[in-house]
């Protein structure tokens, strides 16, 4: 029997799958301009705002559902778990947003070292698959890809502290690349860890058990 | 404990009184049935159904002539007097907020109450003495003995039928006296029925009226403006007789008439079996 | 898109008791409206209006235009007959026809308005069955009683024999009070699957029903419209006071 409640959820999910998407887009923009010689702040700042309203347009729909069909159990978890997880997408762009400001006002790491810059397009590539996964795991449920995702997390901030350490050592970087790269692996690193979260909450719309991945 | 024992005491006084009052009424009804089977038991016999009534002294014969006559009386009655009766409950059920329905169930009421020699009379008056004794006078004034008990229990069958009902059929678009009669009828049809089978059962043993206006007639039925024999009055006739065969002839005729009532009872029984 | 009713100033009494007072509103084309309020607002008296047969219990009347598909419903000359076949109507307790089987309550609209074709009649039955979401449960079983069937199949019966004779409109008056939840969440999807085609208009005293089911939402109160917009408006910022206490529950 098709519930009426279903077209609701069907079209939240739907705009969740745009948002993530598009929330992947926007990551990819900013590490191209980081890594590439170009501007893209202004395309970026436009998807990291079409981001954030179609995160209140979720959590508009996600409040009218509740309010007029009393979901219940997995509805209930998976309303709630799609707002988080649409606030989540909304922080990819912001994040994006953030690295390309980084880029426009401290010179970004364009002209740095090559290990630098290599680096960041390692830990930049290995945040993308996890956006991947988690877009992967919403479109599945799928709480398998958990493991994964635990893993690949604990990479990112090994990455993450590594880099940070390399940097401490080394006297030869300018100031301008080392505010610049701090900056972008830092995001990189949020980054990653709301790509967990939205894991988290996929897990808990699958078994309605409360994990935390980090 | 005590007062349980006691109201099982009272439980057992009331079951005991609700049975003895049962067997009470049941007696007269029994002996009745058995005097009447036993007495009549042995006039019924192929003759009896196939012979009109006998002259004086003659051997045999039957009351063929006062069921035919019986049965042409109760048709051409409830001809008369069931469409009426139905309309008119009709009427009262679906039309109860007409001005008119007051008077009409007002009126009935009188006319189920009126003693059935009075409607013999009345028929006498009325028609006796234009065409004389004969079946049309009996099968009116048998018919206005009909058409209360139709009345009544149409509308009391009609006004069972759930408001509900009606409403889903004009809702349908269906004018409301097509409701009338396809659906509320139809859904009312077990019970108006069995109403108008009581009311020939009823008049099936009619004989005051039946006397008074079509007299005594011991021949096969011929004509509608001529008298017809008649079970009931076979019984009040020949049971008066000084002949043996004639009395032994009521004993017969009142058993076939019992027959005929106890059979419209068990037909009213079998319509009236849920069909789903 | 025009609306398919627009209501002005429509009053209605019984005997003298003026149940309801000056509504003004119009109704949507193929659009769910619900109109809750408390017990003896005029809710049901309303949508009875709507088809006229509000008139059809003695000592009521209405007065005021009713304008369907722009044309006044209350106008001179117009036979209430002609309109309940365009605006169909299902009503509170499941109320199939009894002595009649499953067939011929679905076919019965149709037969009593004079159609003979055994042909369009088989096809009117099994089309309204399957609109209303019953035909998969009761085609092997087209001859037996209407009234063998549940609650919930009953009402869907109720349902598909308003839709036979291929009304405009469906009124609804609360017609999952007797039934279970099971049932009731069957007929409010197939209410949702019913606005695709048809204009629903649905008296529920269920609020988390009109909220569920509808597009918009009627608040009647004491036999007056006091709030009327889309459900979402109504159930989550309620311009009215009365509509926000009654919908959450502090009065009714």
């Amino acid at each position: 029997m098709s519930r009426i409640i279903n077209s609701g959820l069907e079209e939240l999910s739907a705009t969740l799958h745009k948002m993530g998407e598009l929330a992947y887009h926007t990551v990819l923009a900013a590490l191209r301009e980081c890594v590439e010689n170009r501007d893209a702040y202004n395309e970026i700042r436009e998807m990291s705002e079409a981001l954030v309203s179609m995160a209140d347009h979720v959590e508009d729909r996600a409040f009218e559902l509740i309010a007029r069909f009393q979901p219940v159990a997995s509805d209930l978890r998976t309303i709630k778990s799609y707002m988080k997880i649409a606030y989540d997408f909304a922080r990819f762009g912001r994040y994006a947003l953030d690295m390309s400001y980084a880029n426009q006002k401290f010179g970004g790491i364009r002209n740095c070292e090559a290990w630098i810059i290599s680096h960041v397009k390692d830990m930049g590539e290995k945040t993308l698959s996890m956006i991947r996964l988690s877009i992967d795991s919403l479109r599945s449920h799928d709480s398998q890809l958990a493991e994964k995702v635990t893993q690949m997390e604990e990479e990112v901030d090994k990455m993450y502290f590594d880099f940070l350490d390399k940097l401490i050592e080394r006297a030869d970087i300018t100031t301008r690349c080392m505010v610049s790269s701090v900056l972008i692996v830092r995001y990189l690193e949020r980054i990653a860890d709301h790509a967990t979260y939205i894991c988290e909450s996929i897990i808990y719309i699958a078994t309605g058990k409360k994990v935390i991945l980090r | 404990m005590n007062h349980y024992k006691f109201r099982l005491v009272k439980d057992r006084v009331a079951f005991l009184l609700v049975h003895l009052s049962l067997t009470l009424a049941l007696i007269p009804l029994f002996s009745v049935l058995y005097e009447v089977v036993q007495k009549g038991i042995s006039t019924i016999t192929i003759d009896f159904f196939i012979s009109p009534t006998p002259t004086v002294g003659e051997k045999g014969g039957g009351a063929a002539n006062a069921i035919q006559g019986t049965l042409i009386t109760i048709g051409l009655a409830s001809l008369i007097g069931i469409p009426i009766g139905l309309m008119s409950g009709v009427f009262l059920s679906e039309y109860s907020e007409h001005r008119l329905s007051i008077i009409v169930r007002f009126f009935n009421d009188v006319l189920s109450g009126i003693p059935s020699i009075i409607i013999g009379v009345f028929a006498y008056a009325l028609i006796v003495r234009s065409i004389g004794f004969s079946v049309i006078a009996a099968a009116f004034a048998l018919a206005i003995i009909m058409i209360p008990i139709v009345t009544r229990t149409t509308e009391e069958a009609l006004k069972l039928v759930p408001m509900s009902i009606r409403e889903a059929a004009i809702a349908l678009g269906v004018p409301r006296w097509k409701t009338v009669v396809t659906i509320v009828l139809r859904s009312a049809k077990k019970a108006v029925v069995t109403g108008m089978l009581l009311s020939i059962a009823r008049i099936a043993g009619e004989s005051a009226p039946v006397l008074v206006t079509m007299g005594y007639w011991r021949w096969w039925f011929a004509g509608l403006d001529r008298p017809a024999a008649n079970l009931a009055l076979n019984v009040f006739v020949f049971a008066m007789s000084p002949f043996e065969s004639w009395i032994a002839l009521a004993w017969g005729s009142a058993l076939v008439l019992i027959l005929l009532v106890l059979g419209i009872n068990f037909a009213v029984r079998i319509f009236t079996r849920e069909r789903y | 898109m025009a609306p398919k009713f627009e209501i002005e100033d429509l009053n209605a009494w019984f005997g003298t008791k003026h149940v309801l007072k000056n509504i003004n509103m119009k109704i949507e084309e193929n659009a769910v409206t619900a109109i809750i309020g408390p017990s003896g607002c005029g809710k049901t008296t309303f949508i009875r209006c709507l088809n006229r047969m509000h008139e059809i219990t003695p000592g009521a009347r209405a007065s005021g235009k009713v304008l369907f598909n722009g044309l006044d419903i209350y106008g001179d000359g117009v036979d209430p007959v002609m309109i309940r076949r365009k605006i169909g109507m299902v009503f509170q307790k499941p109320n199939p026809f009894p002595m009649m089987s499953i067939y011929d309550n679905v076919a019965a609209g149709l037969k009593l308005n004079g159609v003979k074709n055994k042909k369009i009649i088989d096809a009117a039955v099994r089309r309204s069955l399957e609109l209303a979401n019953l035909w998969d449960e009761v085609k092997n079983d087209l001859n037996k009683s209407g009234a063998s069937l549940s609650g919930g199949q009953q009402q869907r019966l109720c349902i598909a024999r308003a839709l036979a004779v291929e009304p405009e409109v469906l009124l609804m008056d609360e017609p999952c009070s007797a039934l279970d939840p099971i049932a009731t969440a069957k007929i409010e999807a197939l209410i949702r699957k019913l606005a695709e085609n048809y204009t629903v208009v649905i008296v529920t005293h269920n609020m988390q029903q009109a909220a569920r089911v509808s597009d918009y939402t009627a608040f009647l109160y004491l036999g007056e419209l006091m709030e009327y917009g889309p459900t979402k408006q109504i159930f989550e910022n309620p311009k009215h006071e009365l509509t926000e206490k009654y919908i959450t529950g502090k009065f009714g």
